[in-house]
């Protein structure tokens, strides 16, 4: 090829790829790893940043002030306080809620509205594994944030623990599963509604102001329906027992009546859709619902409780695919 | 050769609208211009080749593989872009790219590669680190085309790509358009403006109303007519009447005398007839069918 004189343009022409392709799954995986740099505003400017990591920085809060807390009294073995318990610090902040409510739907709205979907569904990969991949993205966010502050507590607590590192830890194991458990369970849930909600809306505020208000609509309905109850008497029923066999007409029936009490059915406070997932991590670490609970006590809580949890959870990602079917 | 796309009876119905009847269809790899009125079917035909949509019957074979048998799997072979704005505004346009990139199954560095030698190749160089919502109407086709060619498709998409462009706009459009086509990449292009398809196009199918009108090579399609145009200078009247006494069809079209020949010597006549005239000979030229009058001519 000839010498080009200085300043020319070079064409540079085009270059095929003949390198290694990611398959199916690599694909998913590119879109949640995407989905969770922009959820977390990583390569946007830092108005984007702000909020996430703002919100980070507040449910790292509790667990700061305990270990600092702990190291202060270190040498005091009269001063043990318990500012929060692993147990109270799963959900403890509305933090992650406001989470889901603001980065759910900005990784889900803008690819309808500025019609991207079109774009990324012309590549190999399914409206169906498009909804997971947001779904999966938004729950690991929220779930490393749950999770994050607890380890802080825990390796904090063990290091400046009074009794030693490995007591602490021996006599704490359990919440090494506990608290995963549990905050998976929250993280999944949230994600799945805010996702759910986000998919039906364009806008990024509608969606938000959806979610958002469906956990405190619930709540006050719930706060509501729990006032009504213990506001009304218990109600006391006379039950007359059917006669013994063997009386014939004539003979006089005994005497005797029973009265029953029918209290309020305390079940209503499961309308509180934000409370379900404190619920379950209430089964994951009590083993059974908190007592000074609107439904500790409560026969059958238990089961309604992981019933309405894997309703809800279903019913959120059904709707997600759904959306997603046939959307292009 | 193989065909890029093939379809057998290819119908697809929304509700009472039939938006494809039984197309039938073989195009060899190259530029395909796609041709037809908004409506006539276009996107509807990409959305099939895509696998996005099911036909109602029939099928629809893309690079010698039926799209039914793996609709997600071609998609790997294909690049798609659509007629409207489709680009997130917020992002630039090195980080858009780069991740439809990975969505189309580049390994992340090759995709930011791959994005940065596309965007160079589509003419965006040091704008594709701002972000989109800032481009102008060129730039964001530009990007749009970028993204269909980031992952190295066989065959591309282009749906309307010139829509909204001023003529240079349009112009470095078909330009890119035509080169892809040196690069062994086959493009079909979707547009309502035949004159675009004639420049870069070297294959045309043209629809209507979701039905086959022509397919065929552009060349074939605009073969020579049997008429002749002859341009003097400032003179076509004289000439014509000329021509008509000398027994030859003419008519006068744009200030020029176009005539209707039945063989070789009658181009001797008009030489001798402009000669005899006096009149200095512009221009004798056969003339050629425009892809509209064979539009207009078979879509009836």
């Amino acid at each position: 090829m000839s010498t080009s004189p200085a300043g020319a343009v070079y064409d540079r022409g085009y270059r095929p790829y003949d390198g290694p392709r990611l398959g199916r799954a690599g694909i998913l995986r590119a879109l949640w790893l995407a989905s969770m740099r922009r959820a977390l505003g990583l390569r946007r400017s830092w108005r984007q940043k702000l909020l996430p990591w703002l919100l980070l920085a507040i449910v790292t809060v509790p667990a700061t002030v305990q270990v600092g807390v702990a190291y202060l009294t270190r040498d005091n073995p009269r001063i043990d306080i318990e500012f929060i318990t692993y147990r109270e610090y799963v959900g403890v902040s509305t933090a992650l809620l406001l989470f889901v409510a603001i980065t759910a739907p900005d990784i889900i709205c803008p690819d309808r509205r500025q019609r991207v979907l079109p774009l990324i569904l012309s590549r190999p990969l399914t409206g169906t594994g498009y909804a997971l991949a947001k779904l999966a993205s938004i729950t690991t966010i929220v779930f490393a944030f749950g999770l994050l502050p607890q380890m802080l507590l825990f390796i904090g607590q063990m290091l400046v623990s009074k009794s030693g590192s490995m007591t602490y830890a021996r006599a704490n194991a359990e919440v090494l599963w506990q608290v995963p458990v549990a905050v998976a369970a929250l993280a999944v849930y949230y994600a799945a509604i805010g996702v759910a909600v986000s998919s039906l809306t364009t806008r990024r505020i509608a969606a938000a102001a959806i979610f958002i208000g469906l956990m405190l609509v619930s709540g006050a309905v719930a706060g509501i329906l729990s006032e009504v109850n213990s506001a009304a008497p218990e109600r006391r029923t006379v039950v007359s027992p059917p006669p013994p066999e063997g009386i014939g007409p004539g003979q006089s029936p005994p005497e005797t009546q029973y009265v029953v009490v029918r209290r309020a059915n305390r079940m209503t406070s499961l309308v509180n859709l934000s409370a379900v997932p404190l619920h379950v991590r209430d089964l994951v670490f009590l083993g059974h619902l908190e007592a000074n609970d609107d439904l500790g006590g409560v026969d059958g809580a238990g089961p309604a409780v992981l019933g309405l949890y894997s309703f809800v959870v279903a019913l959120a990602v059904g709707v997600t695919v759904l959306r997603y079917r046939e959307a292009a | 050769m193989t065909a890029v796309l093939r379809a057998d009876g290819l119908t697809k119905t929304f509700g009472s609208v039939r938006a494809l009847d039984s197309l039938d269809v073989e195009v060899p790899a190259g530029r395909i211009g796609f041709v037809g009125a908004n409506g006539a079917g276009k996107t509807t035909f990409f959305r099939l080749v895509l696998g996005l949509i099911k036909p109602t019957s029939g099928q629809v074979e893309v690079l010698g593989r039926p799209v039914a048998a793996d609709p997600v799997g071609i998609r790997m072979s294909l690049g798609y872009m659509p007629e409207h704005d489709s680009l997130p505004g917020d992002q630039t346009a090195a980080d858009v790219v780069a991740t439809l990139g990975e969505l189309s199954g580049l390994p992340a560095r090759a995709a930011r590669q791959r994005a940065s030698d596309v965007l160079n190749l589509v003419g965006l160089d040091e704008e594709r680190f701002r972000p989109i919502a800032t481009f102008s109407t060129g730039m964001k086709q530009r990007a749009k085309l970028a993204q269909a060619l980031v992952a190295d498709p066989k065959l591309v998409l282009l749906d309307e790509p010139t829509a909204g462009l001023d003529p240079s706009g349009r112009d470095s459009m078909l330009e890119l358009v035509r080169r892809l086509g040196d690069f062994g990449i086959s493009v079909v292009m979707a547009t309502h403006i035949l004159e675009d398809v004639q420049r870069v196009c070297d294959y045309v199918v043209m629809v209507d109303g979701g039905r086959l009108v022509a397919a065929g090579p552009t060349a074939d399609l605009t073969a020579d007519t049997a008429a002749v145009i002859v341009e003097v200078a400032a003179a076509a009247r004289p000439l014509a009447i000329a021509l008509e006494e000398a027994g030859l069809a003419c008519a006068i079209v744009d200030g020029h005398v176009e005539v209707t020949t039945t063989g070789p010597e009658d181009l001797d006549v008009i030489r001798d007839t402009v000669a005899d005239l006096g009149l200095p000979l512009l221009r004798l030229a056969t003339r050629g069918h425009s892809l509209d009058e064979v539009f207009r001519e078979r879509a009836t």
